[in-house]
């Protein structure tokens, strides 16, 4: 029954219906199943479908953002669950937007596949000069940090960025990812970032290998 | 036979041979203009560079905006959305305008018929009329809808949850283009533009199905009315546009712009499966015009008028803007390429 149950779940997610998954959700947990399998049996596999279906081209921005209003609307009843997903150790992610790019539509997508599988995350919001970044990577204890830019003329502000971290001694306590449409692997190499991601699903794929590689 | 701008850029928009292959440019960004000519009006630049045509953006030209927060540079535009100024000549919502039906109900859509609206339009139109192509402008529906209105995610949720509001948003924003466009042309603009990014590098933003349920109806009209008042019209939208080029060119357009090089967009693709379509664009101006070098440049517009340019319908063009990211010694490479390997008929090796 409880198999049964995951799998209404996951589909709930991957459908972005909102109220059969609450609903189930409820059943669910009045019916002793305990949230942390609701959360990581049922909905983290519907997501994780979701985001290789967005990477893939099946799935489009509506699709995905209504996925992630149902994950949205579900962690707010699983809040304690989620400081660990299944068998992956979930980390510490802190993420922005550059200098000069005020988009953050890609970088919220990914803060939720993260959330979605268990990271923690700070958000930095957009427009973040190198400076900040630098003082939130001495301040915090993050495993990564995730710079966002999506428009080519503010990506030389993702380089300004990492060399600040680097001149402030920092470079060796975090891992860093650059992502954004018009990044490429030889953009991300030249500037010295660890990763680099061009949408959702691979920005947190390519983090939890990074987190394992720590 | 030298043709003036405007004969040239309509000549390549009705997919025929001009006497050289046109350029012109949606935005060039005046920290280029001024590097390259100091001290020197827009007006005065398009005419020294023989630029064929200029675009009256609307965003620029006719849009009302409130400041906000000057130092940050935070406006409220004309629809009500929070608009932040970056390096660019053009902002980006930062809050939207509509927050909940409520504010809908209530909402005053603004005037498209406000004279000061067209000041710009026809000062262009008094200087340039016949020598260059003026084109008329609007910002897609979907764009405004989207981004101005209901903010990017409530507008791609609602597409599922309430397609109905969608319908509404929309709907306010296509009465104000029709207006405006049909003000403009009857001001004396050659042809239409209408801006919106469909697509981004690895698609459209939303499916084919939405595309044509949501996005191009409303392109359609407008390229209509440009069509039923005399005037070609194109179409700018980054990004990899296979899925949906079915439904762009079924609105009827006479242009696309940019056909993205760095989203699969290549031009002899393009102009393989369809012929009839004036192809613009296509000079990177991601890497080749920032800091790639001359010669570099010089090479990519061969190649770009190679690929298109052979009977006509081919206005060489960057593959968004001229940003401020581009080296101003790099655009005058690119227009000089153009004189060079741009006349016809085209002798390419």
């Amino acid at each position: 029954m409880n198999e049964e149950l995951f799998e209404i779940l996951k589909k709930g997610v991957i459908d972005g219906d909102v109220e059969n998954c609450l609903k189930s959700i409820k059943k669910g947990l009045d019916s002793g199943v305990s949230g942390e399998d609701i959360l990581v049996k049922g909905l983290i596999p519907g997501i994780n479908i979701v985001g290789k279906l967005y990477s893939e081209g099946e799935y489009y921005l509506p699709e995905l953002l209504m996925s992630g209003k149902v994950m949205e609307e579900s962690i707010r009843i699983f809040d304690p669950f989620l400081s660990k997903k299944g068998g992956e150790r979930a980390g510490k992610f802190i993420m922005g937007s550059v200098k000069g790019d005020i988009h953050d539509i890609g970088k919220n997508i990914v803060i939720m596949m993260l959330k979605g599988n268990g990271w923690e995350v700070k958000d930095l919001g957009v427009d973040v000069p190198p400076e900040i970044f630098c003082e939130e990577v001495k301040n915090g204890n993050y495993d990564i940090l995730g710079i966002s830019t999506l428009l080519t003329i503010t990506m030389p502000n993702a380089e300004k960025t990492i060399n600040a971290i680097k001149q402030a001694g920092l470079r060796d306590k975090i891992k860093i990812m650059i992502g954004g449409a018009p990044v490429t692997k030889e953009f991300a190499d030249k500037i010295g970032a660890d990763e680099f991601a061009t949408d959702a699903w691979e920005g947190l794929t390519k983090a939890q290998r990074l987190l394992i590689k720590k | 036979m030298k043709m003036t701008g405007t004969e040239r850029v309509l000549t390549a928009l009705a997919k025929k041979e001009p006497d050289r292959v046109p350029h012109m440019e949606i935005i060039i960004d005046p920290k280029v203009q001024q590097a390259i000519l100091p001290g020197v009006s827009y007006e005065d630049f398009l005419d020294h560079m023989d630029i064929d045509g200029h675009v009256i953006f609307d965003k620029i030209y006719a849009w009302k905006y409130e400041t906000v927060d000057e130092g940050r540079g935070i406006v409220r535009d004309q629809w009500g959305a929070l608009t932040q100024f970056g390096s660019e000549r053009l902002g980006h919502p930062i809050d939207r305008a509509i927050k909940t039906e409520k504010d809908l109900d209530a909402y005053v859509c603004p005037d498209a018929d406000e004279e000061w609206r067209y000041d710009a339009l026809k000062k262009w139109i008094k200087r340039f009329k016949g020598k260059k192509a003026i084109f008329a402008h609007v910002t897609d529906v979907f764009d405004i809808a989207r981004e101005s209105f209901l903010g990017d995610v409530a507008y791609y949720q609602a597409m599922i949850e309430k397609p109905e509001l969608v319908d509404r948003v929309n709907q306010i924003v296509l009465e104000y283009n029709l207006k405006s466009i049909k003000n403009q042309i009857e001001l004396g603009a050659d042809a239409l533009t209408i801006t919106g990014d469909f697509a981004v590098t690895k698609g459209p933003m939303v499916s084919p199905k939405h595309t044509g349920r949501f996005l191009t109806p409303a392109t359609k009209k407008q390229v209509e009315l440009g069509h039923k008042m005399g005037v070609p019209v194109f179409k700018h939208t980054d990004g990899n546009l296979w899925k949906i080029m079915d439904l762009l060119i079924d609105t009827g357009i006479d242009g696309l712009h940019p056909i993205d090089p760095n989203a699969g967009m290549d031009l002899a693709d393009v102009r393989n499966k369809y012929p009839n379509l004036c192809l613009m664009g296509n000079v990177d101006c991601a890497a080749t015009l920032s800091w790639k070098s001359v010669e570099e440049v010089r090479q990519e517009v061969k190649s770009c008028i190679k690929k298109a340019g052979y009977g006509g319908g081919y206005i060489c063009m960057s593959s968004n803007s001229i940003h401020s990211g581009v080296k101003p010694e790099n655009y005058v490479a690119m227009i000089n390429a153009i004189r060079e390997f741009g006349k016809y008929p085209l002798e390419l090796a």
